[in-house]
């Protein structure tokens, strides 16, 4: 249950007439697994796509083209259209579409051409509307030259201390000039007119006034933008008309050119077919019956062998001594579970797909990571909302990555409920503790003070609900982390022990993780030692039972790790422990989360709401705002750092990922529906 | 306040701000390389994020050294 399903290797073969007959029978049982086949085998060649598949191409050619015209998302069509109207209707429909759609977009392109023209031609005239000269005025000149752009300086004292035979106009803001110069001094107009930043602009063709050519253009193009309008009106018409069809043909073309084209992965003779193929070891009887019904015995199908969890070592690399692991064939890994662990899976596969030989590590992350998550939120106040978004996500959304954030929340906000009451006694940062009054109860009674709390908020001696404050009791709340950490660290290598048994035998298992779980177990003996030393300030003793067990334990596995791992396995001692260190972020994102809501609280409860009127309305507004920020960074932290620890420490204990997805041959619809 | 309470403040102040630059910086270039890689193959995302918050242990190790501290200032 925990591995992938076990596969079982089939060949198929038969005489070509049946091929398309036993495509349907792959594609209906959803469950086959092909293996591409290579045409280095003797005899065979690949095989050629079946007749069908090309008038299917050109179909699908001009139906995909429609879509395109049509800008189709398929994002609104409901209801499926049935395979055999398609059949029925699709040559009539092609034919259709593509001469109305031809008329449409040819159209539509010509008047965006035409627009794009008149909108440039405004552009050029656009600077000489400024001037009161028609555009014919510019040109056909024998002796004047005429020079017109513009300038960033206006040049007119210069001109007219350098030229004699001129005339000048410039626009009212003296930023676009015309100047008419005869042409025996235009090198030296065009000289001063670059030193005032001048730019050239040509003057476009026509003739009259610049101002009522614009006009003209205007005009055009209000008249050229409605029959813009009506052509996209057209369009969309079409669009609507169409649109389900289109998808639906697109859809049952594809699947068809698909089971088509599928010869092209296996192999053939002039006269039969070979297929080879994974299936779940369960339902190799189901496609045997399948196969029976409908084509008889006209195909074998053949079980070629069921396939070992244990990786493949070549007789001769194992008697040379090699651990490496030869794989000859890897089979895929069909890992499908139920709910909720199927909700996480899409957590492992962001990593990698398992290898068919290894537990798939959805498992422990299904059961773990809403609990670290609950740990570090840990707060009824936000565990609730956390619970009810979850539970809507999970009902509305449709994508893995919301699909599984969702699943976060609800499960994590279940855990982070119970911590939140049972283990914290808190919600919104503040404790269900009794209020202590320094005339009535000592300190030592209630351990949590007089600080802000529901008793102080509602005015009644609320009982003492939780164990530890996140806040108050911060060296035992790290001590408790430290352990969970160790807890789950074994839980990682006793999975890779288990693993690596399933995989390469228990030999090299007991090499490869029982010496890290040696000196995992070691570490865990002296760390109370090491705390009293180090920490608490309490006197230790060389001859400390834990202490001897500890190091024995820690010797013997640095020996085995050494024996199994080499050297490196020394320089990975440190990685171990910043491991276990690492676990000690549970506690310190807690920690953060209580401070900031404590803050917040402060501020809402005790120094804004107290002035009375309008604060407390505005203390309420701080309250809301701070928490929503805490909540909102409560996703964020809580649940990186949850998956980070998984990912990062747990994982590379026994994950090593790698595996083949099953990927059964099957027809998906969406659009459309066979009966 | 005691100067004794102030300088372990300061300590568990400095504690986890300097270690929170370190792994910012060691951060910042495996975070833009993963999100290269990310841009090529989507697949890479986990193990980008792997690579990428390796070096937060740092500032954990920071953090856990402040509280101490902190344990000693209250």
């Amino acid at each position: 249950m925990l591995h992938p399903e076990k596969m079982t290797k089939i060949l198929m073969v038969g005489s070509k007439e049946r091929l398309n007959d036993v495509i349907d029978v792959l594609y209906s049982s959803e469950n086959v697994h092909p293996i591409d086949f290579s045409p280095e085998e003797e005899g065979f060649t690949l095989g050629t796509p079946l007749p069908s598949a090309s008038e299917a191409s050109q179909k699908l050619l001009k139906l995909r083209a429609a879509e395109k015209d049509l800008d189709i998302k398929g994002e609104k069509v409901k209801g499926k259209v049935e395979t055999s109207r398609i059949y029925s209707e699709i040559d009539q429909t092609l034919v259709t579409i593509s001469t109305e759609l031809a008329g449409a977009v040819e159209s539509k392109n010509a008047l965006q051409g035409k627009a794009h023209e008149l909108e440039s031609q405004r552009k050029l005239l656009e600077p000489f509307k400024a001037l009161p000269i028609d555009l014919e005025l510019y040109r056909g000149y024998q002796r004047l030259a005429v020079i017109t752009g513009s300038v960033r300086s206006d040049p007119e004292a210069q001109l007219n201390q350098a030229l004699k035979n001129y005339e000048f106009f410039k626009s009212s803001d003296g930023r676009f000039v015309a100047l008419f110069v005869a042409k025996e001094e235009a090198a030296e107009a065009q000289r001063i007119l670059v030193q005032s930043g001048f730019t050239e602009i040509q003057v476009p063709p026509g003739s009259g006034s610049p101002e009522q050519a614009i006009k003209n253009i205007d005009e055009e193009l209000a008249t050229l933008s409605k029959k813009l309008d009506e052509a996209n009106e057209r369009l969309v018409k079409l669009r609507e008309q169409h649109e389900t069809f289109i998808l639906a043909s697109t859809e049952e073309l594809s699947i068809q050119v698909d089971k088509a084209e599928f010869p092209l992965r296996i192999g053939s003779t002039a006269h039969a077919f070979v297929i080879d193929a994974w299936v779940p070891t369960d339902g190799v009887e189901d496609l045997m019956k399948r196969v029976q019904e409908k084509v008889g015995d006209k195909v074998a199908v053949e079980v070629l062998e069921a396939m070992p969890r244990r990786e493949h070592i070549h007789p001769e690399e194992a008697s040379a001594g090699s651990s490496e692991a030869h794989v000859q064939e890897i089979a895929p890994s069909k890992v499908q579970q139920k709910k909720p662990v199927g909700f996480f899976s899409y957590l492992t596969k962001l990593i990698s797909t398992p290898k068919y030989g290894e537990i798939d590590p959805s498992y422990v992350l299904a059961i773990t990571f809403p609990l670290f998550f609950g740990l570090m939120v840990g707060d009824i106040g936000y565990g609730i909302p956390f619970i009810i978004l979850g539970a809507i996500g999970l009902r509305k959304c449709k994508t893995p990555e919301w699909r599984t954030i969702a699943t976060m929340l609800f499960f994590g906000g279940i855990w982070a409920t119970l911590f939140g009451f049972f283990l914290f006694g808190e919600a919104f940062g503040m404790h269900f503790s009794p209020q202590w009054l320094p005339t009535t109860v000592s300190h030592t009674t209630y351990p949590y003070g007089n600080e802000l709390s529901w008793s102080s908020m509602l005015q009644t001696n609320l009982p003492q609900i939780g164990i530890i404050s996140k806040l108050g009791n911060v060296k035992l709340f790290l001590y408790i982390t430290i352990w969970i950490g160790i807890i789950h660290l074994l839980l990682g290598f006793g999975i890779g022990l288990y693993n690596e048994t399933i995989r390469h035998g228990i030999r090299h298992a007991f090499f490869h993780k029982v010496g890290w779980i040696f000196i995992l177990l070691g570490g865990a003996c002296l760390l109370p030692w090491i705390l009293n030393l180090l920490i608490l300030n309490v006197a230790v003793s060389y001859t400390d039972p834990l202490f001897l067990i500890g190091i024995g334990l820690l010797l013997a596995g640095i020996v085995i790790a050494y024996i199994g791992e080499g050297g490196p396995a020394i320089l990975e001692l440190p990685g171990l422990m910043s491991n276990v260190v690492s676990y000690t972020r549970l506690a310190a994102i807690g920690m953060s989360k209580a401070g900031m809501a404590l803050a917040f609280n402060l501020i809402a409860i005790e120094m804004i709401a107290p002035a009375g009127g309008i604060a407390i309305f505005a203390g309420m507004l701080v309250f809301m705002a701070g928490h929503l920020m805490i909540f909102i960074l409560a996703v964020i932290s809580a649940g990186i750092h949850g998956i980070r620890l998984h990912y990062v420490e747990l994982f590379q204990k026994f994950f090593s990922g790698g595996g083949l997805a099953f990927n059964p041959l099957k027809i998906v619809r969406k659009y459309t529906s066979e009966r | 306040m005691a100067i004794e309470t102030g300088l372990i403040a300061i300590g568990a102040g400095i504690a986890v701000g300097l270690t929170g630059l370190g792994s910012a910086w060691a951060e910042k270039d495996i975070g833009s390389a993963a999100v290269g890689a990310m841009a090529e193959d989507e697949k890479n995302f986990g193990k980008g994020l792997i690579l990428t918050v390796i070096p937060e242990t740092i500032v954990i190790f920071g953090l856990v050294m402040a509280i101490l501290l902190w344990t000693k200032m209250v």
